[in-house]
């Protein structure tokens, strides 16, 4: 693959030597450090030396080529359907976090009745997720539940899609009605004794994609 | 309705932010993981095989890192940052693989399964480019194209590749600087 006329910097691999020759004293891969370093602070000896600008050249289209090598390569992972993601989740939903176990009073003297922290905060999260907005990200319960009757506190982490809100909406509005579902699910469904409903904004995000932009939001 | 609903949350989640799907999944939403596993599980793919070599134990690979990143999302800080960490759990596990290979006696060095070429005919010469560029960088020495894999899809410093590899900083210097001169050749035939 030596053809006569070595192209530029297309240095042995193996070799060194040639390579500082050619290129002002420097390596390719002093090179390639000074483009991760966004070639600050400037030197003067990479700047000044036609050949290592060449180089730089050389070394940015291999790093775009290369892009565009990577991005082919996962999409073409993402457009498979072989049922690899499926594989995946089955095995995962094996594993529940159960967490802690919450008693339920029960008539029946032998009878013991539970039900897990985990499938509790499925259920509320379930809750947030019928309101049109919010996002329910981290859930949790204070408290002592496995002690019936304790006051338990629920801490919630949202995010409220901002953009879209019908009239009227306002993140308080929707976080009290976020509240709201949560009692009521929680009084359903669980004999929690409930202190307090503690929601916290962490995140506001945008509920529809961009695609028109501008137009309707000054609206 | 709850169909409506159903879908409508699919969506919200489709497009959520890391941070918050790795907060859910943490707290056990399977849907919310699931996003993830789409997300950047193709890239994982992609980091496995090149670091395997093949994509025969891809599959293997990547269900092993997921099923570990649920067990341990927990004890993730920072959900912003899952996907390098994901690429790490990933990378872990190929290179695990790479030494249990290793340790198996018989080395079966698979002939470096060069990506499955695509139709020739009708292709864009930057495509051709691509194509010749990705099987350079699959036909490079394992070990060359591990540290080259490890720097450039899982962003590792070159002392994080050294450690993860029980190699030298220096010696994982110098293959990078061959993989790069390699793959900088390949690059000039098509000038």
């Amino acid at each position: 693959m030596n053809t006569p006329d070595t192209p530029f910097v297309a240095f042995d691999p193996e070799e060194q030597a040639e390579e500082q020759a050619r290129l002002s004293g420097h390596t390719i891969e002093d090179l390639n450090d000074y483009l991760d370093r966004g070639r600050t602070p400037s030197d003067s000896s990479i700047d000044d030396s036609p050949a290592c600008t060449t180089a730089l050249t050389r070394l940015e289209r291999l790093r775009s080529a290369l892009r565009r090598v990577d991005s082919a390569a996962v999409d073409r992972e993402a457009a498979r359907n072989d049922g690899w993601v499926a594989t995946i989740i089955d095995s995962i939903r094996l594993e529940t976090r159960a967490g802690r176990r919450i008693p339920l009073a029960s008539d029946s003297p032998v009878a013991r009745l539970a039900l897990t922290e985990g499938a509790v905060i499925g259920v509320l999260r379930t809750a947030g997720d019928g309101i049109d907005g919010i996002l329910i990200s981290r859930c949790r319960l204070d408290g002592d539940v496995t002690e019936p009757g304790a006051p338990i506190t629920v801490r919630l982490e949202v995010s409220v899609g901002t953009d879209g809100m019908d009239a009227g909406e306002s993140v308080p509005v929707l976080t009290a009605r976020l509240r709201a579902a949560v009692y009521a699910v929680l009084v359903q469904q669980t004999e929690l004794s409930i202190a307090a409903v503690d929601i916290t904004v962490t995140d506001l995000y945008l509920r529809t994609t961009p695609s028109t932009p501008e137009g309707d939001a000054d609206e | 309705m709850t169909t409506v609903t159903r879908l409508a949350v699919a969506s919200a989640l489709d497009t959520a932010s890391d941070a918050l799907l790795a907060d859910r999944a943490a707290d056990g939403d399977v849907r919310a993981f699931e996003v993830l596993v789409r997300r950047h599980g193709p890239l994982m793919r992609v980091h496995a095989t090149r670091i395997l070599g093949s994509n025969d134990e891809t599959d293997d690979v990547v269900q092993e890192s997921f099923i570990t990143a649920w067990r341990q999302l927990p004890t993730l800080e920072n959900g912003a940052a899952v996907k390098s960490w994901l690429m790490r759990i990933c990378g872990r596990k190929s290179i695990d693989r790479v030494r249990a290979r290793r340790d198996h006696a018989d080395i079966t060095e698979t002939d470096a399964a060069a990506p499955a070429a695509l139709t020739p005919h009708h292709v864009a010469e930057t495509q051709e480019q691509a194509e010749a560029l990705a099987r350079c960088l699959a036909e490079l020495p394992d070990d060359q194209r591990r540290c080259w894999t490890l720097r450039e899809l899982g962003e590792y410093s070159y002392t994080d590749i050294a450690e993860e590899l029980d190699l030298p900083v220096s010696t994982v210097r110098g293959l990078l600087a061959r993989a790069r001169k390699t793959l900088l050749r390949e690059l000039e035939d098509w000038r």
